[in-house]
C-alpha cells in the first residue's frame, strides 16, 4: 500500500516540478529573446507630470527629501486620484517589472554597465514590493493607513529611477529612446 | 560480475563522453569559470576507469567502491548547483540583495521535501545497506530537480539574466535530475523483484540520458556564447556615475517617512 502512496506523491511532484520548469523556462526564453524594442512596446504609458509632482511633493530636484513647511501638502486621497487608483500602482508595478526586464537586457548585451543594471533592477524590485504592500493592505481593508506611505515611496523611487534610466539612454543613444520618453 | 555488450558499449561512451567533455571544458577555456563543474566530469572519468578496474581485479569490494563513488558523485553535483547559483545570483560580486534569503529558503524547503518522500519511499530492495544508499540518490535527485527548477523560477522572477554556459550546464543536468526522480520513483513503485527487466531497462535509459546531456554539453560548450555589444568609454564613465547616484538615492529612500 505505501508503494502507492509514493507513487502517487512522487507523480504529483514530478508533474510540478515539470509544469514549474516549463512555465519559467518559456519566461525566461521570451525575455531572452526579446529585443529593446520589443520590451519598449510593453511599457504601459504613464503620466509622467503627475508622477513628478506626486515626487516632488516629497522629494527636491536633487532627490533630497524636501524639508520646507510646503513638503507633503498631498493627503492621501489627492495622491490616490492622482496615480488613478489600483490601476495607476497596477501600470507602475508593471512598468516596473518591464524595467527589470530592461535592466536584464543591459546585463545581458552590456556587461560593462553589469553594475548600473543590478542597482535599477533592485530599485524596480523595491517599488515591486511596495505595490505588493498596497495590494495586500487594500485586501485586509487597510489601504487608507498605508496608502500615503507606500503609494508616495513607489512614486519617488519610481520616478527617480527612470530618469536615471532615461539620462543613461540619452546619454548611451540607446535606440527607442523617444518611445522609453513618452512610456515612462 | 559478467558484463553485457550493452555495459562495455555504456562504458566506452561514458569514457569517451568524459575525455572529450573535459577536452573542450579545458580547450575552450572554460574550466576558469566552472572548475566545480570540471572536477564533476574529472572524477566521472575516473569512476569510469576505477570501476572497470574493480570489477576485473576486486569484484568482492565492488559494491563498496560503486556505492562511495557515487557519493562522491552526488556531493559534486551539490557543489555544481552552487557554482551555477553563484553565477547566477551574484552577478556583481555579492548575492543580490532581493533572492538571498529566497534562495536559501528554497535551498531549505527543498532539502525538507525531498527528505520527505525519501523517507516514504520504499526502495525494491532486501537488502538494508541497498535500501539506504537508493533513499540516498533519491533524495539528491529530487533536490537538485527542486534546486534547479527552484534557481530558473527565481531568476526569471527577480530577473537575473543566465550567461549562455551556466544555462546549458544547468538544463543537462536539470533534465538528467528530474529523469533520475522519475526512474527512482518507477523502480520503487513496481518492486525490483516483480519487474527485474523493466528495471534494467529504466537503467539503461538513465544511462543514455546521461550520454545525451554529455553530448549536449560538449557541444554547447564548445560554441562561443553570442558577443556582448561593448559600449563606449565616455558612455561607460557616466554609467558609473550614475549608477553612484541611484545608490545615494536609494540610501536616502530607505530612510525615509511622510510626517
Amino acid at each position: 500500500m505505501r508503494e502507492y502512496y509514493f507513487a502517487g506523491l512522487a507523480v504529483i511532484f514530478l508533474a510540478t516540478l515539470i509544469g514549474v520548469a516549463i512555465y519559467y523556462s518559456l519566461r525566461a526564453r521570451r525575455s531572452a529573446e526579446a529585443s529593446w524594442d520589443d520590451l519598449l512596446k510593453r511599457l504601459v504609458w504613464i503620466d509622467r507630470d503627475k508622477i513628478t509632482a506626486i515626487a516632488m511633493d516629497a522629494v527636491e530636484e536633487s532627490g533630497a527629501p524636501r524639508s520646507d513647511d510646503e513638503a507633503f501638502a498631498l493627503d492621501s486621497l489627492t495622491i490616490w486620484t492622482m496615480l488613478g487608483g489600483m490601476e495607476g500602482l497596477d501600470a507602475l508595478e508593471q512598468n516596473c517589472g518591464i524595467l527589470v526586464e530592461l535592466a536584464a537586457y543591459l546585463q545581458r548585451w552590456h556587461p560593462e554597465a553589469l553594475v548600473v543594471a543590478e542597482q535599477l533592477r533592485l530599485n524596480a524590485r523595491e517599488i515591486e514590493w511596495h505595490v505588493g504592500r498596497l495590494r495586500g493592505a487594500a485586501q485586509t481593508g487597510n489601504l487608507q493607513s498605508s496608502f500615503g506611505d507606500y503609494a508616495q515611496r513607489a512614486v519617488v523611487t519610481y520616478y527617480l529611477m527612470t530618469r536615471h534610466v532615461l539620462e543613461l539612454c540619452d546619454r548611451a543613444s540607446f535606440p527607442g529612446f523617444a518611445d522609453l520618453q513618452r512610456a515612462l | 560480475m559478467q558484463l553485457t555488450s550493452f555495459d562495455r558499449f555504456v562504458w566506452a561512451a561514458s569514457f569517451a563522453g568524459n575525455l572529450l567533455l573535459l577536452l573542450v571544458l579545458w580547450r575552450r577555456g572554460r574550466a576558469q569559470s566552472f572548475p566545480v563543474f570540471t572536477a564533476f566530469i574529472a572524477s566521472s572519468l575516473a569512476r569510469t576507469i576505477i570501476i572497470f578496474w574493480v570489477l576485473r581485479d576486486l569484484p568482492r569490494d565492488y559494491r563498496f567502491i560503486f556505492w562511495s563513488l557515487s557519493a562522491l558523485d552526488e556531493a559534486l553535483q551539490l557543489l555544481v548547483v552552487y557554482e551555477l547559483a553563484v553565477h547566477v545570483f551574484r552577478p556583481t560580486g555579492v548575492w543580490a540583495r532581493d533572492v538571498r534569503r529566497t534562495f536559501a529558503g528554497v535551498a531549505w524547503g527543498g532539502i525538507l521535501l525531498a527528505a520527505a518522500l525519501a523517507c516514504l519511499d520504499v526502495p525494491a530492495t532486501t537488502d538494508p545497506v541497498q535500501a539506504y544508499f537508493l533513499r540516498g540518490n533519491f533524495f539528491s535527485a529530487a533536490l537538485m530537480s527542486e534546486l534547479f527548477v527552484g534557481m530558473v523560477a527565481l531568476s526569471v522572477t527577480a530577473g537575473l539574466p543566465w550567461k549562455t554556459h551556466v544555462a546549458r550546464i544547468a538544463q543537462g543536468l536539470g533534465v538528467y535530475s528530474i529523469f533520475c526522480v522519475a526512474r527512482d520513483s518507477a523502480s520503487s513503485a513496481l518492486g525490483l523483484e516483480h519487474a527485474p527487466h523493466t528495471f534494467i531497462v529504466l537503467s539503461h535509459l538513465r544511462i543514455l540520458v546521461y550520454l545525451a546531456c554529455e553530448g549536449y554539453w560538449i557541444a554547447m560548450l564548445w560554441q562561443e556564447a553570442p558577443a556582448p555589444r561593448e559600449l563606449p568609454e565616455s558612455v561607460l564613465t557616466q554609467v558609473y556615475a550614475l549608477q553612484r547616484q541611484v545608490e545615494y538615492d536609494l540610501t536616502r529612500l530607505r530612510s525615509w517617512r511622510r510626517p
